[in-house]
């Protein structure tokens, strides 16, 4: 079968297109750049014009995919770093009127302004919710630009199933490169809404109004739900390895490699990849409790400074009776090459790395 | 000559301070909506007093938007359903301070739907603080021996901006005010002047409406119509700023 | 697996280079990776890719940065950095007219120099250095046939809306396939 070639930036756009996305804002910033370019003249082509938004600043965007999407619009908006720690009081709002959209997050790594390499150290504020408030967002956390397809593509069914929202959390480098992919068809909502404005005042935004205690439980209920029916993940090798990487992305494709390179040398490595970071896959963990006596440590592989996702990998082993020591590799800038996570593993196992929890 | 009270169909009841002018206005709004024979309308509510009134839309759809943002919310509600009337409805502080940027950058694109802005020369619900609007010399929570121009900037007038600045075209900008029976009669014309502008995809239009704060100007409704009479209408002329094409002259 | 540097200036169109070759092994249905030197590496005018694919239908590309690289493809001096993320007895592809002759490898590197300008100019087509270079890379290490490298090219171009300049292309690659024949 022969595939195309596509840039992950320009792959993520169209695949949202297709999966029925009427309404974009955006503002430019590397390197998500390229999404908001393509969709400027793809909308049109497609007789979406108007419904593409060049906002004046990063704020203004995601308050418009809130308008289009109380207006029944399967909305987006695109970023990086600092755009998206504007957009996050916008996220809240939309948790709190229970708005669907989709936002990626192509991100790139460090501080403040931060610098254009590739990085996940945005983990904490997507992860765990970035705005004012309680709440999480659906986080898909794509390894290859054909998942990347297939997030952007299913998100829509998830966002609008539970009335919530939902992060592409991409990196620089899936969003700069190119890989052969296939290109699903145009779909359309199979069943409308019964909630938005049209005019009429007899929908409305149909959220659960007031506060107090009524709201604090209808949360509860939300989240739960989701967390049951959302936590995906892939197992390689798990079941008799005495070290479970664990990674999401771009490194967990090096880790995977690092698996088969370990296991050719004799080590009984294996790996967790959750496919989405919220929910996170706990379930994982819990079948490597069921299967798996000699499991010794997970190693979280994160392209952070100061390892973030570890905390999750910490917990999750707790909640399924996992009493090993957890470590964590923090690469920084970049993805880490095959050789450096395999000396990372071999310093775990000669007990030269230190556990973090 | 028999009096009948009537309420608009569409309209709710509010709880804002007696005296304030958001009730009229609200009123002016539903009116005008009924005599353009408006079926579809909505509106997208700012943080402030404005909020308060809220309930006063009654059966409307609406939409809370974030504090100053309500115009970028508004565009977009306006871009996937241009069959709604639709209008943000604000206080100053929400849209010409917090959200000046998404005012003027919607005035800017001449999205097609009506900007309401009540003025009060104060930030009203948060307990009167100073905003761009209040007046010289006037005194407020954050400007408590009276409002230092030298140090906080002039009273700001957007309607004068995005009616003389190069680069924009809105169809149709003015200020009205709504402090007695021919302030209100005027600035009923002014929004079906607004709205009739939207049904027609004229642009983007901008009602700022000079509305009474008794509680927070600490004076009488009665003071406060002087107040606006003699004092706050030289600083905020009240007219016509931009007419729709075709009714210049 | 196959793991390809292509490497130079800005301007030498080592990117598009890397880029045809990524889509002869796409347009095959093979797993295929092509990352852009990004962010800082890009400051200072050097440019570089790199090309992954699996050479069997089943065979994924996992790590998408450079790692071992089978190939490497210099066309200028800075290029042999690289050779840091080649594997022992890597296949060298430099431009001749760049890199000396007299440069000191790792002992088993495989060095195939080819004057990559004087062969764009015969080509009438002094923009083509980076085709030669595809052409003698595709050609001598058996990547893809002649026949199918210059129908994908062909396709790549007019894709892209510059099929006009396809013969004057066709010409560089078929010097780039001669130099290594």
């Amino acid at each position: 079968m022969a595939k195309e070639l596509m840039k992950g930036n320009v792959a993520v756009a169209e695949a949202a297109l297709r999966g029925g996305m009427d309404f974009f804002a955006g503002y430019p910033i590397t390197p998500s750049t390229e999404t908001l370019e393509y969709l400027s003249y793809r909308m049109d082509e497609i007789g979406r014009k108007g419904r593409f938004i060049q906002a004046e600043n990063e704020i203004s965007a995601i308050n418009m995919v809130m308008g289009a999407s109380s207006a029944g619009a399967r909305a987006m908006t695109a970023s990086s770093g600092p755009g998206i720690s504007l957009k996050a009081e916008g996220f809240s709002y939309a948790a709190r009127y229970s708005l669907p959209y989709v936002c990626l997050n192509v991100q790139r790594w460090g501080n403040g302004l931060g610098s254009l390499d590739s990085g996940q150290a945005d983990y904490f504020r997507d992860v765990k919710g970035s705005g004012q408030g309680d709440y999480h967002r659906i986080v898909y956390a794509p390894a290859d630009i054909q998942e990347l397809i297939d997030s952007a593509y299913e998100a829509w069914e998830a966002a609008e199933r539970y009335r919530i929202g939902v992060c592409i959390f991409s990196e620089a480098f899936l969003g700069q490169m190119m890989e052969a992919v296939e290109m699903p068809d145009f779909k359309k909502r199979k069943e409308p809404l019964d909630w938005g404005i049209d005019g009429t005042g007899t929908k409305g935004l149909k959220y659960l109004p007031g506060s107090g205690p009524h709201i604090s439980a209808f949360n509860a209920e939300k989240y739960a739900k989701v967390e049951a029916e959302m936590q995906r993940w892939e197992s390689i090798q798990t079941e008799d390895a005495e070290y479970i990487f664990v990674a999401f992305g771009l490194p967990s494709r090096v880790c995977k490699d690092a698996v088969t390179r370990l296991r050719a040398e004799g080590d009984k490595a294996g790996i967790i990849r959750p496919k989405l970071i919220w929910p996170y896959p706990w379930k994982a963990f819990e079948e490597v409790k069921a299967v798996n006596p000699h499991v010794k440590g997970f190693i979280s592989i994160e392209t952070n400074d100061l390892g973030q996702m570890v905390e999750d990998v910490a917990l999750a082993a707790k909640r399924a009776g996992l009493d090993v020591p957890v470590y964590c590799y923090a690469h920084g800038p970049g993805t880490p090459g095959v050789r450096r996570v395999m000396e990372k593993y071999q310093a775990v196992t000669s007990g030269e790395e230190k556990e973090r929890f | 000559m028999t009096i009948t009270k009537t309420k608009p169909a569409k309209t709710g009841y509010h709880n804002l301070c007696p005296g304030c002018g958001h009730g009229v206005i609200v009123r002016l709004i539903a009116e005008v909506f009924e005599e353009l024979g408006v079926e579809k309308e909505a509106v997208v509510l700012g943080v402030g007093c404005s909020c308060t009134a809220t309930p006063a839309f009654g059966a409307m759809d609406r939409f809370q938007a974030a504090h100053g943002r309500g115009t970028a919310t508004a565009t977009a509600i306006k871009r996937c359903r241009p069959e709604i009337t639709l209008f943000t409805y604000q206080g100053d502080g929400d849209a010409y301070v917090i959200g000046l940027s998404e005012t003027v950058n919607a005035a800017y694109r001449n999205e097609n739907f009506v900007a309401v802005v009540i003025n009060n020369n104060n930030f009203g619900m948060t307990g009167g603080q100073m905003s761009w609007t209040t007046m010289p010399g006037q005194v407020t929570e954050t400007s408590i021996h009276g409002r230092d121009c030298g140090y906080t900037g002039e009273p700001f007038h957007l309607p004068e901006i995005i009616s003389e600045i190069r680069g924009f075209h809105p169809a149709y900008v003015a200020r009205g005010a709504v402090y007695d029976v021919k302030s209100i009669n005027q600035t009923k014309k002014m929004l079906k002047n607004a709205f009739q502008a939207q049904l027609n995809n004229e642009g983007f239009s901008l009602v700022e409406i000079l509305s009474p704060c008794p509680t927070n100007w600490h004076m009488t409704p009665l003071q406060c119509k002087e107040h606006i009479e003699d004092e706050i209408v030289k600083e905020y002329p009240l007219g016509e700023l931009k007419v729709r094409k075709g009714e210049e002259g | 697996m196959k793991e390809i540097i292509f490497a130079g200036f800005g301007g030498q169109g080592v990117l598009t280079g890397g880029l045809i070759i990524a889509d002869m092994a796409a347009k095959k249905g093979l797993s295929t990776v092509w990352m852009p030197a990004y962010g800082p590496t890009m400051r200072g005018g050097k440019a570089n890719c790199v090309v992954k694919f699996g050479e069997t239908a089943e065979e994924k590309v996992g790590s998408p940065i450079m790692e071992e690289a089978d190939i490497l493809v210099a066309m200028n001096v800075p290029s042999l950095d690289y050779l840091a993320f080649c594997k022992p007895g890597v296949k060298v592809f430099a431009n001749a007219h760049a890199v000396p002759a007299d440069y000191n490898y790792p002992e088993g590197t495989e060095v195939t120099a080819i004057d990559v300008a004087e062969l764009a100019a015969q080509a009438e087509n002094i923009k083509g250095q980076n085709l030669v270079m595809v052409g003698a890379v595709v050609k001598k290490c058996g990547l893809f046939t002649e026949a199918y490298a210059e129908e994908s090219m062909c396709k790549f171009f007019a894709g892209k809306g510059k099929g006009r300049f396809n013969d004057a292309n066709v010409a560089a690659l078929r010097l780039g396939f001669a130099a290594v024949s």
